[in-house]
């Protein structure tokens, strides 16, 4: 036994109230030894020397209680510190270790969590009835092995996560971090270290790998543009379909502002719509996000459809935005537009060659009366006294009659030609004169009068006014006709009706013939099927679809009394 | 044949229309008269107004027919021109087959209105020439005694005084006697003329 200054001090105690407790009782013991001495008298004699004997002994005494003590005190500060390091060991998650580093690693020592770690008991370790490495996944003992050979070699400590395969043949994930130990023979070397399972993390950490990849590979293949953004509006990254929009690869728009991808005018409302609380909302108050204009790198501009969403992250918070590029979607809406325009003019002239009569009729009158006129201005010039007032009466009249003309073939070439079909503030009365003009000489003709009632204060609406004419046109006609077919028994007036509130104008035409009938009304709406002989049978079907081109509904009912009313509503003009 | 008093009577339900047919009859010289339907017509009209009727054929209310027809009822001796628009020729047939003077087409030639017009005012007169003069000579038929009138029946229908005097049971002399005191009131000369008479007086008058 040698002691060093270190191995000294370990062995006084540390508190100093149990140090002093000792030496108290040390010198207690040592004093009784004398007292006994002293008692028995007969030994200690007057000679000095034997009583100097006697107080060595009694100091020898003194000095041997104290070591033993100290000892006694130690070693039951050594058992009770065993037995928490003991406990501690069972509590750790995982095992501590002490092994060769000979082949698979023979065990000197293991704590108790083995069983749990391994399934395999400390006692089949340590006795090496089962070894370390045996149990090891195959596939990374050589991982395992050069990992703590270099360690090894390097004198430094390792770190390795690893499989192994438990007892009951189970696969779990182990993190063992360990290091080279002196030995005290100086021949093998030894490990020791600590060893956890790690199988849950490992899980968690493929979980969120594989959730990882998915979101990339969704965001990788979408069809729309994927962007995020951070709280300044710098864009961080950009998936294919975005980079493929805009006509930028990712570094050249990394860290530049959102707006670089915005048109000019549309900036704010971009920054608007980023900055609105709508985003922070729950995911299924349907956010309709925002149209705007987008720029390409080539500096095109194109119709993109944006909706954005926070999205938490540790290092702040980000935005994701989705972009949908609507180019497509407006060119087929322009398209529908356009064919639907087609076939309602296809239809406005079918219906101006049946009203062909009526606007022959209604054209020659005019130009009767100009003819007319103008031989009257002939004759009254004649003679030695030209009848100058008279001249000019019937100059003036001519003139109007002209206008009267021109109007007519306004009119009929406003129904005639092909238009953009674009929608504009229209107001309803003079919307509704206009057809009232059209069908007037119709009306006139079949001895029909059309009465207009249109109330105070109807406002503006929004929309063709040609094909909005045409669908009114549609229904007056079909309700003389129905009339005609009732020999106006019930009446000859038909009523045109104009009324307005706060959201729509409701346009209504009453007729007095004998209703629609229910074998009729199946197929009312329906293309190509006419009562009438001569008819094409598009009329309706069309009104119809024109009526919901613009966001309304064209409906009916048999009236009261008698006849029926077609009506539909028409959105105000904001 | 008096002019002066005829008027020429306008019916169209379009303002312009009539107006600018009324200012050319005007610059012409004719008198007229404008009505904006059949109805405020007859309101108006009995039968002692000479001239002529220029009507629309096609119009709300009473339509040109239904005029013609009720004037027909009335025993009137307007002439009627009838105007006509496109497409009423079904309508204009009827007209004419219902007596009326004439049709025009729109849009109207002014030189052929005028020239028609005056035809159909001249027509006028000259039927009013005849039933004047109709009524001149049945008042004089009249003025015959019975016996002369049978005279006057068997003499202009060709029968001998023979024949005649045999059918009456009087003696030819008689006969004679009656057939110059007919001629002498009906005021002719030849018995051609007394023929003439006869047959006139039982057509009606066109």
């Amino acid at each position: 036994m040698y002691f060093t200054k270190q191995k000294i001090s370990t062995l006084v105690p540390e508190q100093n109230a149990h140090h002093f407790l000792i030496i108290i009782i040390s010198l207690l013991a040592g004093s009784a030894v004398i007292a006994v001495m002293k008692s028995v008298k007969h030994i200690i004699t007057p000679d000095s020397v034997v009583g100097i004997l006697a107080l060595m002994a009694a100091i020898f005494m003194t000095i041997l209680f104290y070591t033993l003590f100290i000892a006694i005190y130690k070693l039951r500060k050594l058992l009770f510190s065993a037995n928490r390091l003991d406990t501690l060991l069972k509590n750790l998650p995982g095992i501590v270790y002490r092994c060769t580093n000979r082949e698979n690693w023979p065990m000197e020592y293991v704590s108790e969590g083995c069983y749990e770690l391994c399934g395999y008991h400390s006692q089949d370790l340590v006795q090496q009835r089962v070894l370390w490495g045996k149990f090891t996944h195959p596939d990374e003992v050589e991982r395992l092995k050069n990992t703590i050979d270099d360690a090894a070699n390097n004198g430094n400590p390792f770190e390795i996560e690893y499989r192994i395969v438990t007892a009951l043949g189970e696969e779990r994930w182990v993190w063992e971090r360990g290091r080279v130990v002196d030995s005290v023979n100086g021949k093998d070397i030894y490990l020791e270290g600590f060893i956890t399972d790690i199988t849950d993390r490992k899980k968690a950490e493929t979980a969120a790998l594989e959730s990882e990849a998915y979101a990339k590979a969704v965001v990788d293949t979408a069809i729309e543009g994927v962007i995020t953004i951070d709280n300044s509006g710098s864009i961080e990254t950009i998936n294919f379909a975005a980079q493929e929009m805009f006509g930028y690869i990712p570094d050249e728009i990394k860290g530049k502002n959102l707006t670089i991808l915005v048109a000019e005018n549309y900036h704010q409302q971009v920054n608007d719509y980023i900055n609105n609380n709508s985003i922070n909302a729950e995911l299924n108050t349907g956010d309709a996000g925002c149209e705007v204009v987008a720029r390409g790198k080539d500096g095109f501009s194109f119709p993109v459809h944006l909706t954005a969403r926070k999205m938490e992250h540790h290092s702040g918070e980000k935005i994701v935005g989705i972009i949908r590029d609507l180019s497509m979607q407006r060119a087929v809406e322009k398209e529908l537009r356009e064919q639907r325009e087609l076939l309602a003019h296809t239809a406005r002239l079918n219906t101006l060659g049946e009203m062909a009569t009526g606007i022959a009729h209604e054209i020659n009158q005019p130009l009767t009366a100009i003819s007319m006129y103008s031989q009257s201005c002939l004759r009254f010039l004649r003679g030695v006294n030209p009848n100058y007032n008279r001249l000019k009466d019937a100059l003036e009249k001519l003139s109007i009659q002209s206008h009267r003309a021109g109007a007519v073939l306004e009119r009929v070439q406003n129904l005639s030609k092909q238009h953009d079909s674009l929608r504009e503030e229209v107001n309803c009365s003079d919307l509704v004169t206009e057809v009232y003009k059209l069908a007037e000489v119709e009306a006139h003709m079949r001895h029909i009068t059309i009465a207009l009632e249109i109330s105070a204060d109807v406002p503006m609406v929004f929309c063709d006014p040609i094909q909005i004419q045409q669908v009114l046109l549609n229904l007056l006609r079909n309700g003389m006709e129905a009339m005609c077919n009732a020999k106006c028994l019930n009446g000859n007036q038909i009523i045109l009706c104009v009324e307005g509130n706060s959201d729509a104008v409701r346009i209504s035409v009453i007729d007095s013939g004998n209703g629609v009938t229910e074998s009729v009304s199946e197929k009312l709406f329906q293309p190509f099927s006419s009562t009438k002989d001569t008819g094409m049978g598009l009329g309706l079907s069309i009104s119809r679809a024109i009526i919901n081109a613009h966001g309304g509904e064209l409906k009916y009912f048999n009236n009261d009394k008698n006849g029926a009313t077609f009506y539909f509503a028409l959105p105000i003009s904001t | 044949m008096d002019t002066f008093d005829q008027k020429v009577f306008i019916v169209d339900d379009d303002e312009a229309v009539r107006d600018s047919m009324s200012m050319l009859l005007e610059s012409a010289g004719l008198h007229n008269q404008c009505y904006s339907s059949a109805t405020e017509f007859l309101n108006s009209y009995d039968n002692s107004q000479h001239g002529c009727l220029i009507l629309d054929i096609r119009m709300p209310g009473l339509s040109g027919l239904e005029l013609q027809e009720q004037l027909k009822q009335r025993k009137a001796l307007l002439p009627i021109i009838f105007i006509t628009g496109h497409g009423d020729v079904p309508m204009a047939v009827e007209a004419m087959r219902q007596g009326a003077l004439d049709f025009m087409r729109k849009p109207i030639n002014e030189d052929d209105l005028l020239q028609r017009t005056r035809c159909a005012l001249s027509y006028e007169a000259g039927l009013r020439d005849k039933i004047q003069d109709r009524e001149n000579v049945l008042d004089k038929i009249a003025l015959l005694t019975a016996r002369e009138k049978q005279v006057f029946d068997r003499v202009a229908t060709g029968k001998a005084n023979k024949e005649i005097a045999f059918d009456l049971g009087i003696s030819e002399r008689t006969v004679e006697v009656h057939r110059s005191q007919v001629m002498k009131k009906l005021e002719v000369r030849a018995l051609a003329e007394l023929v003439r008479i006869k047959i006139e007086t039982e057509i009606p008058i066109r």
